[in-house]
Formats: structure tokens, sequence, C-alpha cells
């Protein structure tokens, strides 16, 4: 009913930009229903002794494959010039309330949604290897993609928490219901901490709802409203608060170890590539395109969370005593950079965090993978026990090398590009965080190469258990987000034909992100200096 | 050009299997490219003008106000070779060549074959791709790679725990030196909005907002970048440690590859680096020679052979740089080309002398010079080859002073007690080998000893005459000319005997001490190579107490309480829901009133005035 509505309310656009073959409105809304439709279907579909599991997976992968199919076709027909929303849908809902079903995309956040899209299709590859309660299984996965999806594309604050506050719920039923020994410390520690941050963002929503006047909660009359810096200072810290509970930052990183340590598989991607990118995503939007002088006043702030959590990060990985602990740690280092980019407040490094999300997102997604598989096959988690597996298991080996060097922001991945804007556009605003995250890197690179040494290439240990390297399946999935950072990597800005700029297959997610990213980083532009020093 | 040693790596990586095609794919790609840059440098000879070409990598538009560099960000890959490029490229080639043939005879035992040799052509790529480049940001993409294949060849030897160690310490200084050149390259781009070098230096003057801080905090932060990659002094652990765990030929590469690279992209910034004060030149001039005196000087510390060498080449290089920045200081920039030749004509002579000392210590079976001996009876090719490559490293920085230093200045004296130090440093390794009683040790037959098979002795050899050829060429102005398009005097036969004259004490030196006393001279250097080893033991000691650990010891309790504290939320979250469920199933009135008073109690408590 609410499908039918959306498309009764909203006219057929004839010039909504981005719309090009589609004549419906209704790509955003479909990313979000489609899968909790097919959870509905899915979880009411009778499946006598498990008969029918292995369609259910394969309905759940067509699923994600068919709406990442949609979206790439929108992804191409997206206009990269206009910095205004794309694939709009308005529709009152609550209009006492002033809240509006509305969702819309720009640049950034067409990318996150093609990121959440990609992960979503690689988490149900990663989950192929559930036999337990199938049907639940994949019904709670596909809630889960449905409510990041929303949370992307929400445009009206109310919405936004929503679908924030909602994707907890599947996430945490998940790791209770299928993860390793210690899932219930795993999923209470999530809830606590998601369920903090979820608290803060109703903080912030409800207080700037409130010093706004109370009319609407649509993020264009929220944030345009005047605000008294006793409030942009209280809703920002709220919203670092639930950014931080998500991404995570330290000190709301509590619930990164046990998680993403218990959590199964494809959990663990959803959690590692999109869902932790949520947080960069709402500082972008609630913060840096919101409020220009909570930014300010703020950023010094989020440069030291992110230079501590870099450094934190790298140290209790090289410390660590089991290697799916290490990875989550590590795992927080894309965030941290992300939340960088942003601190620095310049247009490069604002549009270095928005790549930065996606790379992010990716090489998070896979170092984590690829830890959690390599421990699977290698029956042990023990850092003491893991050495030199390197010749038993080669694709891993691969595997986890090229997510190391994801992180590190290696040429010829996506994270080089990311991470450069994000340093060249931070030097001039803030210097010592630029100096103190480029320390933490190199931490970070010695915690990996301290990993990688001892459980790849050390002696190997005549006690460990039998070693087999990755199945086909698991070589295509952590091969996909392999390929996602190579080939945004070799081609930021498309492939194009030779002698000529016509793009081949992909305009470029480079030149999709730009869109939208002028119009946040305007209040940022410093102006031509006019004498020299 | 560029991508051929790409090509390589991919098909090393995906294809083969076995040691031997593997190196035949990396010897492929490097030949290949070798013959594609004689191409090049052919063509070169036929035009005035460099080879350029662009193609754009990433271009974004950030802003639509403020100053036009900075509303757009774009990588280009930028490739431009010159006459000076291309002479870099073939000394680059020429080095991985030669210690690719040594290796595939004597680096049949090394483990990981096929890996060794398919980072060989990554390394290829990456410093070729570097040598190339003109864009900033491209040029450190490039120097980048380089440096993790670098780190990948250095701790090649994974099995081995030394090994590992040493390979951590090659990963971690340089790539703090690789963050600093990142950081300064920033630092332009933070304040002009544009990386491509030639378009950089038009406006590094002219661009309002700018001025001596900026220029300075550049200059260092490059400085240091390059610095790290050269092996300067203090930037130098990274060779010496790795110098004895890792493959001989991969410590050959590396040290020869990353002085032309390094060097080179010091020349190609300099005027960069040159917008900085006077001072601030200065001070980098006394750094640079620092470094050459203190690198040559630790070389006689300690009887490792390996590293010696690496210390003397370390020596050289210092010179070259400390010779580069002082033209520019000196507004006589066109000499500055002197000090990239001699690091060139160096580098090969380098690789030669690592080649040929790891053949010796590999065959005498120990590291230690004060038991190596009798190379010139029983080694006799390996050992001369040794002592030529020591003589042309000593030579090519002796050969690039005259016109630049000049024989009066103290800047002059600087340099000549450095290349004195470094004649010292390098011959002293290559006597102490050749003269003496090879001595019998357990498990040790000396007359077992033999010299390295005949297919392996030459490649030393090509490298020296590579080195001598390079050395040789500095004396005629033509040359120099036609490099950098300048007009250049030759040095008078003066100038240059003073200098050869300081090399050729600096041998006699070395040959009267060692012939005289060897062991007595290896005594001292032992010595003191033991004095050296705990004052570094004790400040790593200091610094691991105070540093290292505290850091550790503090992230270790805050990782502890965390979660302990987020239990005992949690813990107590429970008990508050359990008290609400008690308090719900108590009588209703006995519990009001306790709210009642507990209420009471706090208001009371907290209102103002109650005290009063």
């Amino acid at each position: 009913m609410m499908l039918a509505a959306i498309a009764a309310a909203t006219p057929t656009p004839a010039g909504v930009p981005g719309a090009g073959i589609f004549t419906s409105p209704l790509i955003l809304s479909l990313t979000i229903w489609v899968p909790v439709v097919v959870a509905i279907v899915i979880n009411t579909f009778p499946n006598p002794r498990g008969r029918y599991d292995t369609l259910m997976k394969q309905i759940a992968f067509f699923t994600n494959l068919g709406i990442f199919f949609v979206l790439f076709i929108a992804y191409h027909l997206f206009e990269t010039f206009l910095p205004t929303l794309q694939y709009e849908e308005k529709l009152p809902w609550l209009p006492a309330f002033g809240v509006t079903y509305h969702l819309g995309v720009d640049g950034p956040g067409m990318t996150m949604m093609m990121l959440s899209c990609l992960i979503g299709m690689i988490s149900v590859l990663a989950s192929w290897g559930v036999r337990e309660r199938v049907r639940s299984y994949f019904t709670l996965m596909l809630l889960a993609q449905a409510t990041v999806n929303g949370a992307i594309a929400a445009h009206d604050m109310f919405v936004l928490l929503l679908f924030w506050g909602a994707a907890t719920i599947p996430v945490a039923l998940l790791i209770l219901g299928w993860g390793g020994p210690r899932r219930e410390a795993a999923a209470w520690r999530l809830v606590g901490y998601w369920g903090l941050g979820t608290a803060a963002l109703l903080v912030a929503t409800m207080t700037v709802y409130a010093a706004s006047g109370g009319t609407s909660f649509d993020m264009d009359v929220l944030f345009k409203s005047a605000l008294t810096p006793r409030v942009q200072l209280g809703a920002g810290l709220a919203l670092i608060v639930a950014a931080a509970t998500r991404l995570p930052l330290f000190p709301f990183h509590g619930w990164v170890r046990d998680v993403y340590s218990e959590a199964p598989l494809g959990v663990s991607v959803v959690i590692a590539g999109t869902a932790s990118r949520l947080g960069g995503y709402l500082l972008l939007r609630g913060l840096v395109a919101a409020d220009a002088d909570a930014s300010r006043l703020l950023s010094p702030l989020l440069a030291a969370l992110a230079a501590v959590t870099i450094v934190y990060a790298a140290v209790v990985a090289l410390r660590s005593v089991d290697l799916r602990w290490a990875a989550a740690h590590l795992a927080m280092v894309p965030g941290a950079i992300t939340v960088f980019g942003l601190a620095a407040l310049t247009p490069l490094a604002i549009a270095g965090s928005v790549l930065s999300m996606f790379t992010g997102g990716l090489a998070a997604a896979l170092i984590v993978a690829a830890a959690w598989v390599l421990t699977d096959r290698a029956q042990s988690r023990s850092l003491s026990v893991l050495s030199g597996l390197a010749p038993r298991m080669p694709i891993l080996t691969w595997l986890l090398v090229l997510g190391a060097l994801g992180l590190l922001g290696v040429p010829l991945l996506a994270s080089f590009p990311a991470e450069t804007m994000i340093l060249f556009g931070s030097f001039k605003t803030q210097p010592i965080g630029a100096f103190a995250v480029a320390a933490g890197l190199v931490l970070t690179a010695i915690a990996l190469a301290v990993l990688v040494h001892r459980v790849l290439f050390g002696q190997p240990n005549p006690d460990a258990p039998a070693v087999s390297d990755a199945s086909l399946g698991e070589t295509w999935y952590l091969g996909l987000l392999v390929g996602g950072l190579l080939w945004v990597g070799l081609f930021p800005s498309g492939p194009k034909l030779p002698g000529t700029d016509l793009p081949i297959f992909d305009p470029g997610l480079i030149n999709v992100m730009s869109a939208g990213i002028t119009d946040i980083a305007s209040p940022y532009v410093q102006p031509a200096p006019t004498a020299a020093q | 050009m560029v991508l051929v040693p790409l090509l390589a790596f991919v098909l090393a990586a995906t294809s083969v299997r076995t040691r031997r095609s593997a190196a035949n794919m990396a010897m492929f790609g490097a030949v290949t490219t070798f013959a594609l840059t004689l191409l090049i440098a052919w063509g070169l000879t036929r035009r005035t003008t460099p080879f350029q070409v662009s193609y754009p990598y990433l271009n974004i538009p950030v802003a639509f106000t403020g100053a036009s560099n900075f509303q757009g960000f774009g990588i280009d890959i930028i490739i431009r070779v010159d006459r000076l490029t291309s002479v870099a490229l073939l000394v680059v080639e020429l080095c991985v060549i030669g210690a690719l043939a040594w290796h595939r005879v004597m680096g049949r035992a090394e483990p990981g074959g096929p890996r060794f040799y398919a980072l060989v052509s990554t390394l290829l790529f990456g410093s070729v791709a570097t040598l190339v480049s003109y864009d900033l940001a491209e040029l450190f993409a490039f120097w980048g790679l380089a440096g993790a294949a670098t780190y990948l060849m250095l701790a090649q030897r994974w099995g081995s725990i030394e090994a590992s160690r040493s390979g951590r310490i090659a990963l971690a200084l340089p790539f703090v030196s690789d963050l600093s050149l990142l950081c300064g390259i920033a630092v332009i781009y933070s304040h002009y909005g544009l990386q491509s070098i030639n378009s950089v230096v038009p406006i590094l003057h002219r661009t309002a907002g700018v001025g001596a801080k900026t220029w300075t905090l550049a200059a260092i932060l490059l400085f240091v970048g390059v610095a790290g990659r050269l092996g300067l002094w203090p930037l130098h652990i990274w060779l010496t440690r790795t110098a004895p765990t890792a493959p001989p030929a991969a410590s050959a590469m590396v040290q020869s590859v990353w002085s032309v690279v390094a060097i080179v992209v010091l020349y190609r910034i300099m005027p960069i680096i040159a917008a900085a004060p006077t001072q601030t030149l200065r001070s980098l001039v006394y750094a640079s020679a620092i470094a050459a005196v203190a690198a040559p000087l630790l070389a006689m510390v300690g009887n490792e052979p390996r590293r010696a060498m690496v210390l003397a080449g370390s020596g050289v290089a210092a010179i070259g740089v400390a010779l580069v920045i002082y033209s520019y200081q000196a507004s006589a920039t066109t000499l500055a080309v002197f000090g990239v030749l001699g690091v060139l004509a160096a580098a090969p002579a380098r690789a030669g002398a690592a080649l040929a000392t790891s053949s010796i210590v590999a065959a005498m079976r120990t590291s230690d010079l004060a038991e190596m001996g009798d190379g010139w009876r029983r080694m006799r090719a390996t050992t001369t080859a040794l002592l030529l490559a020591s003589v042309v490293i000593a030579l090519s920085a002796a050969l690039a002073v005259p016109l630049t230093a000049g024989s009066r200045t103290r800047f002059a004296l600087a340099i000549g007690e450095a290349v004195l130090l470094v004649s010292i440093a390098a011959i002293r390794v290559a006597i102490a080998v050749a003269i003496g009683p090879l001595r019998r040790r357990r498990a040790f037959e000396p007359d077992r000893v033999r010299e390295v098979p005949r297919t392996s002795v030459g490649w030393p050899y090509w490298l020296v005459l590579a080195g001598v050829v390079l050395a040789v060429a500095m004396l005629f102005p033509s040359w120099l000319g036609f490099l950098d398009n300048q007009p250049h005097k030759a040095a008078t036969a003066a100038a240059v005997g003073i200098w050869v004259g300081v090399v050729g004490i600096g041998l006699l030196l070395t040959a009267f001490a060692y012939g005289s006393d060897k062991d007595g001279s290896l005594r001292a250097s032992a010595a003191l190579g033991e004095v050296l080893r705990k004052l570094l033991g004790r400040a790593a000691a200091a610094g691991s107490r105070f540093l290292w650990e505290p850091i550790a010891a503090i992230t270790e309790r805050v990782y502890e309480l965390i979660p302990k504290g987020d239990g005992g939320l949690a813990q107590a979250t429970a008990a508050s829901g359990r008290l609400a469920l008690a308090a719900a199933r108590a009588p209703a009135v006995p519990l009001l009133v306790v709210i009642a008073v507990v209420l009471a109690l706090a208001v009371g408590l907290a209102t103002p005035g109650l005290f009063r």
C-alpha cells in the first residue's frame, strides 16, 4: 500500500534527474522494501526439514543481485553535474510531526548505495555455508541490508533514525542465533553500544527539531534553520557519539572485538562493509553538510579521536594474541581515516572522506573476512599456533596480503587516492592531526607486517592442526572485494576508450561521487589569499 | 618501457611455477626494458627536448569558488624522459640485470624463488615509473610501490627470525621517511594546489600567502623523504640490518636502485627545496656532510663486511646529496648534476661490491673479517672484483667534487674528509679479505674454499665496468652538457689530481695499516663495534622502556578496562532491571512511602540555601 501511495503521490518523473530509462521513481524504495518483502516471503515459505534451504539462499542472492543490477543502471544514469538529490521520493507520512518519507541520493549517497548493494551480495555469498535455520538467517540478513539502505537513502531525520536504530535488531539476532561460543556477550555489547548511538542520534535529532521550531524533520528544512551555538554544540556532540559508536572510534569501540570474532562471516562482512560506514555518512550529512559552525568547533575533537583511534588500533593489533581480534581492530583504521578527512573541513579532504567510505568499507570487510576464513580453515585463532601458513594456503595468503595493502592505501588500490586526497586536503587545516595520522599509519603498517609475517611466512608450526586453502566460493566473494578495490584503484574515473573521453562500462566512481560534494564543501572553501606572507 | 616489468610481474605471479621459469621471466622483463630504454636514449640523441606523454588518472571538481587551483583535484600520469633520466634508467636496469644474473646461479638455495623474481619485476617497475614521473602524487605512488616491493624482497627469508626482525626495520624506517615525503608533497599541494613539478616551480615565489615557513617545512620533509631511501646516516639502519639477512641480490639491488632513484628525484625537486631560505639549505648541506662523514666512520667500526660496504656506499650517497644542495645554495645550479652523476657511477659498483662480498662470505662461511683472509689466493677473481668495486666507489665520490666544491672551502674540507673515509671504509674490506691467513675453524676447512662458479663471477665485473665508465665520463664537459643541456667547463688536472690523490691516500693508509698489522686493526674495529653494539642496545632498551612499553602498557590497560567497564555497566543495568522487577512485585503503599522519602531527601539536599 505504501509503495502504491508513493507511486500515486509522486508523479511520473519526466524531468527528474537520473530517471533515464526508468519511468518509475521507485528505485530507492525498491532497494529498501524489496529485501523486506523477500524476507517476509522467505520467512513464510514452508521449508520442511530444510528441504528448500538452497532455494532460499538463491532467492536471497538473486534479490541482492537484482538490486545491484538495478542500482548499477541508476549509477550509470546518474547526472554527475547535478549537486541536488536524484531519484528523489517524497511522501507525507506523519504531517502533524513534520515527518516525510523522503528518500534521495546525491553523489556520496549513490556511492554508499553502491557499496551497500555490493556488500549485500558478498555477504550472501559469504553466508552460503550456513546450515542451521537458514530461513531465519536470510530473513534477518535481508532485513539488515534493507535497514542499511534505508539509512543511506533517507533524507528525513526521523526516517533515518528509524532505519539507524532498526539495523541493530537483525544484526544482534544474527549474532545471537548463529554466532560463535561468546555470541551472547558479542550481541549484548553490540546492542549496548549501537543502542547508545541510537539514543545519541535521537537526542541530536530531537534537539535540532525542537530548536528549529518543531515543524519538520526533513533535512532540507532542519539543517537550514539557524541554531544557537549551545544547540549546535550539543547536537554536534551527540552526533559524534552516535557516529563513534557505529564506526567505531575510540573509546566507543568496545563491541568491535567480540562482534567481529563471534559473528557469522556474512554478518561480519555487512557490519565491516556498510553498517559501520554509516557512522561516517552520518557525520557527513548531519554535521559537515548541515552545520558549518558546529563542524569548525568540533573538528579538533574529531581529528583527535581519529588519530587516537588509528594509533590505538595499531598498537592493540600488534599486541594481540588472536588473529580475529587483530583484524577486528585493524578494521577500525579506515573509519578513523574517513573521520579525519571530515575533520579537516576542506573540499578535497571531504571528497577524500567520501571516497574512503567506499574504499574503507571494502578494505575493512576484506581484512575481517580474510582473517575469519583463514582462522576457520586453519582451525585456530591463536597467533601462537598459526604460523607459516603461506605454502599451504596460497590463495588466502594473497587475499590477506591484499587486504593489508588495501588498509594501508598502497598505490593501485582504491584506498590510495582516498588517503592521498585526505592527507593533501588536511595539511593546511589540521597539520598536527595529519602528522599523527601518518604516524598511526606507520604503526598500522608495522602491525600488519608482524601479523602477515607471523601467520603466513613464519616457520610452520608442526603442532598446528591441519589446514586447507580457501574454497572456490570463498575465493569468489573475497575476490569480489579485492576486485572492487583494484577496479576503483586502477580506474577511479572509469575506463575510457583509448584516445577519447568516452567511458566504457563504468562512468567512474569519482565522477559520480563528486556530484553534491561542491555543495557540501562550499562553506569550507578558503578564499584566495591576497597578500604574500 | 614502463609497463614491461609490470607485465613480467603479472605473468610471474599468475602463471610461472618453477624457479627457473620465474628467473627467465624476470630477466626477460629486465632485458626488454633495458633494450627499450636504449632505444629511447638513442632517440634523445636526435632531439633536445625530452619525450613526454600525459594520461589523466583522476580528476574531480571539489569547489566552484575560492582559489582556482583548489577548485579541482587531479592526478595525471605524466611520463617524461630526458637524457639524464634515460641514463639513470639504464643504470637501474643494469644493476637489476647484473644482480638477477648473479642470483640465478648463486641464489639457488634461497627460499621462495618465484616470489623473489616476481618482486624484482615489481621493484623494477616501481623504480622505472618513479624515474619517469613528473607529477608529485604519481611519483609518490610508484615510490611507495617500489618501497613495498623492497620490503618484501629484503624480508624474503621468511622462516628466519633474524630476517623477520630486520625486515620489520626495513619496513618501519623507510616507511617513516616515505611518509615524510608524502607530507612534504601534501604541504606543497596544500599551498599551491598543483602537483606537476613543472607547474609548481614557476609559481613558487609568486603565490600569495606562501612564505618562508612553508618552504622550510616542505624542504625538510622532502629532504628527509629522499634521505631515508638513500640510506643517509642515521636513516641507514634498514640497509645495514638487512644486508646480512636478506638475499644478497636483493640487498645489492636495493642499495643501487634506490640510490639512483632517490638522487634523481632529489635533483628533480631541488627547485622546490631551493625555495627555502638560505639558512635552511645550509642546514641541509651540513646534515648531508655530517652523514657523509659519519657513515664511513661507522663502516670502520665492526667487522661485518656487508654492513661496511653498505655504509661506504651510504657515504658516497651523502656526498652526492651534499653536492646537489650545495650547488643550489651557492647559486651554481648547473653543478648539481655532478652530485647525481657521482651517485650514478657508484650505484653499479655498490651492487657489484655487495655481490662480491656476499660470495666471499658464503664461501668462507663467516661474516667476520677477522676470520677471513687469503682471498687473493683462493678467490682471486671475486676478491679482485671487490677491490675494483671499492676503488670505483671511492673514485665516483672523488671525481664528482672538483668543480662543485673546489678545494679551498670549508665545505671542500668536509667533503675531502668524507672522500678519504669512504675510500678507507671501502678498501678496508677488500684488503682484509685478500691478505692474511684464512684460519681453520670448527667444521670449516680453509682448503675447501673455492672460487664462485664461472657463470656468476663475471657479473660484478660488468657492474664495476659500468661504474668506471660513468665515473670517468664525469670528466668530460661534453657528456655533462649532453645530459643537462647546460654549458660546463672541464675540471683542471690539478683539481682532479687532488681529489684522486685523496682516494689514493686512503688506499695507501689502509693498505699500510692492514698490511702491517691486519689482526690488530681488526681487533680494534671489533672492540669499537662491541662498544657501539652495547650503546645501541642500551638506547634501544631505553627506548623500549621509556617509550614503547609504557605506550603498550597503557593501551593494554585501556583495552582491558573497556570491556570490563561496559561489562560492569551491563551488570549495573541488569541489576537495576532486577530492582525494577522486584519493585513491581513489592506492595504499593510501602514502596510509595520509600520513594517519597528518598525523593524528599534528594530534593532537600539539592535545594540551595538549605545549609545557610
